[in-house]
């Protein structure tokens, strides 16, 4: 048990047994709640939160933040129905999307790692660039004589975002392995990936040692310029993974795709037991948290709760967890200073009794 | 020159001028008095919530729901007035609401040492879903029309609101310059553990810092109510980040202890600015964000290069001073050279 409870962390332990009374708990007040399939299915609601929240996980460890993810989505988005416009294959148009998401999170990388300018900064003007450029972008095409406001043209466009896009594509996000609607599949492989590399790779161990000392970091050899590009990166394409899956399920491309998510992002992480600090985290205890969140928002929906009060529930988790956590943290050390006391009161007063 | 230079105050005010005058000449209807003034009429909002973000982040925290509190100071602003409230009353009452909800950011982050950045963005969410639940998600459309007049006062021929902040502004900068207490959040922002040594009340400042973004958050959510004259239930989205936007344009530094009430003015002034600009140059109104988060983050780069280029001269400077001290202790050469 106790190997166990090390391998997993108690963290992540205490979140897989909140995921489950939740669930219970859900589930007794609306028995449709615990029919399987329903809650694998409920799941493609929020999965572009988990895309974006495993990989800025990463970003966090480092003591960094990237909240231009949330524009990302619509960059990645309007990049692949644009392309698609264009005249592109729609699978080609998808790679454009994600390389959109990887040079848009290397841009952040490579600004942070270059100067001493605070990454919440930098990836606040990327945020407004990103969402700017995003809704431009349809425009200057237009200029240029593109019909970029899609078949149904531009007040329609205003409304729906860039429909008509091809059933081969929209039907992805609906489409499952069995009980496993492919949104969350891509999510679960993803996570294993992520996992592996902060786990097993030189990569992924230098993210800790620069969240927990990047001068130490660099003075023991670590890349520190090239592991921060890296991990900006991986956030601007998970981001862009979020986009590219959100278009696929609401079956149009918009600009402002997943604007609403910055704050469910970010708890997500900080939820999962990331220190905003940096220098610790895990990716599952991001999916966890994200997996909590998720269904927490399902359910109150689910119970006829307005959606107003979703992100009451969700800023309230975040703000006591978080406070939670210190107090524990805190309790735990004035613990074990009074054990630590009372262990020396036998040779108090004289030398050491070995 | 450096020292003009190292200020990023002045290099951003030096480029609005520049800007100005580059589109006065392109569009010689962009530089009359009237269009002018009806830019900063535009700023206000943003402004007064700027100077708010800029005692937060002077202490070295930040706080995310800024935007939220003016949404809420606004739907409690619309709705107690149109429940038969006096105008001054409400308008005490919008303050007050501000401050609260401030101190609660407040004391989650001084008693309960939750991050700001966690505090803030949860208290956001909080914050825009009680604003959505006391009015059941709909628009606030009719407001009575006393607080809508207040829009209409001038003075000089200038909009009351206008000197109002302008006096605000100016207050705010003397005392921030003047008063013992005000050089406290400069203190606890550069070096909080060296200010709690000093006996200086760390945690009270830092109560104070978020406090007042709170207030001057619902003194932006009475400008909005009385110059919209309706509340939509988007009212402040996002307008946190316009206004971290601005203050670290305007040259504070989000690393603390640096920066004052002209710098989030400049920065505010000029973030509202570049939209009017655009509109002049007949550059579609969607384009304003790109352009908005393109200056912050040349403002930056470029304060990043100036910083670095003055560091190393200063280096350069004073390995040649050690460098002819060091020729300098053999007096003999000293003395020939003489």
């Amino acid at each position: 048990m106790k190997t166990l409870l090390k391998r997993i962390g108690l963290w992540e332990l205490s979140l897989a047994i909140l995921l489950v009374v939740e669930i219970l708990v859900l589930g007794a007040i609306n028995p449709t709640f615990l029919n399987l399939e329903n809650l694998l299915f409920a799941t493609s609601d929020f999965t572009h939160i988990l895309l974006a929240a495993l990989p800025l996980t990463l970003v966090i460890i480092t003591g960094g933040i990237d909240i231009s993810g949330v524009s990302i989505m619509g960059l990645a988005s309007i990049t692949l129905g644009l392309a698609w416009v264009a005249g592109v294959n729609i699978f080609a148009a998808l790679i454009l999307a994600l390389i959109a998401g990887l040079l848009a999170g290397g841009f952040n990388g490579a600004f942070i790692a270059n100067t001493d300018v605070p990454p919440l900064v930098v990836t606040l003007g990327s945020l407004f660039m990103f969402a700017g450029i995003a809704t431009g972008l349809p425009g200057i095409l237009d200029k240029l004589g593109f019909t970029a406001y899609g078949a149904a043209g531009f007040s329609a466009y205003l409304y729906e975002g860039i429909t008509g896009l091809p059933r081969s594509f929209t039907s992805l996000a609906h489409g499952s392995v069995g009980l496993l609607p492919y949104p969350i599949l891509i999510v679960f492989i993803f996570a294993l990936i992520l996992s592996v590399i902060l786990r097993r790779t030189r990569f992924g161990r230098s993210l800790y040692l620069i969240g927990v000392n990047v001068d130490a970091a660099r003075y023991s050899g670590v890349p520190v310029k090239a592991v921060i590009v890296a991990a900006y990166m991986l956030s601007g394409f998970g981001a862009a993974l979020a986009g590219v899956v959100l278009t696929s399920y609401v079956t149009s491309s918009r600009s402002d795709l997943g604007s609403e998510a910055l704050l469910p992002i970010i708890t997500a992480v900080v939820l999962g037991g990331t220190d905003i600090m940096g220098g610790s985290g895990t990716v599952w205890g991001t999916l966890l948290a994200g997996l909590v969140i998720g269904f927490l928002r399902q359910g109150l929906l689910a119970m006829g709760v307005t959606s107003d009060v979703v992100p009451i529930v969700v800023g309230g988790l975040l703000v006591v967890s978080v406070a939670l956590k210190l107090g524990f943290a805190s309790f735990n050390q004035y613990r074990l200073n009074r054990r630590a006391l009372r262990n020396r009161e036998p040779g108090e007063g004289g030398a050491p009794s070995t | 020159m450096s020292r003009i230079l190292r200020s990023r105050e002045a290099l951003v005010l030096l480029l609005l001028i520049v800007l100005v005058a580059i589109i006065g000449f392109i569009n010689p209807n962009f530089v009359k008095s009237r269009s002018l003034l009806s830019i900063l009429n535009s700023s206000l909002i943003l402004v007064l919530v700027s100077i708010g973000e800029m005692f937060v982040i002077i202490t070295r925290g930040i706080d995310v729901s800024v935007g939220a509190i003016v949404g809420l100071s606004a739907v409690i602003l619309g709705t107690s007035l149109n429940a038969g409230v006096p105008l001054a009353a409400a308008i005490v009452l919008t303050l007050l609401t501000g401050l609260l909800a401030g101190s609660v950011n407040s004391v989650g982050i001084v008693f309960f040492k939750v991050p700001p950045i966690i505090m803030t963005l949860g208290t956001l969410g909080i914050y825009r879903g009680s604003m959505l639940l006391i009015t059941g998600g709909s628009w606030i459309e009719t407001i009575p029309p006393s607080i809508k007049s207040m829009n209409g006062w001038t003075v000089l021929g200038v909009r009351g609101f206008i000197w109002f902040t302008l006096i605000i502004v100016i207050v705010t900068a003397i005392l921030m310059r003047r008063l013992k207490i005000a050089r406290y959040f400069y203190a606890v922002g550069d070096n909080e553990e060296g200010a709690y040594v000093l006996g200086i009340p760390v945690k009270a400042t830092i109560f104070a810092a978020y406090a007042l973004a709170g207030l001057f958050a619902g003194a932006a959510a009475v400008l909005f109510v009385s110059q919209i004259g309706f509340v939509p239930m988007q009212t402040g989205n996002g307008l946190e980040l316009k206004a971290i936007a601005a203050v670290v344009l305007g040259g504070v530094n989000l690393t603390g202890g640096v920066g004052s009430p002209i710098s989030a003015v400049i920065g505010a002034v000029f973030l509202t600015a570049i939209d009017s600009m655009l509109v002049f140059l007949k550059v579609p109104g969607y384009w304003n964000n790109a352009f908005g988060g393109a200056i912050l983050l040349a403002a930056v780069y470029v304060d990043y290069r100036v910083r670095k280029t003055i560091e190393a001269r200063q280096r350069q400077v004073r390995t040649q001073v050690r460098a002819s001290t060091a020729t300098d202790v053999t007096p003999h050469s000293a003395i020939k050279e003489a």
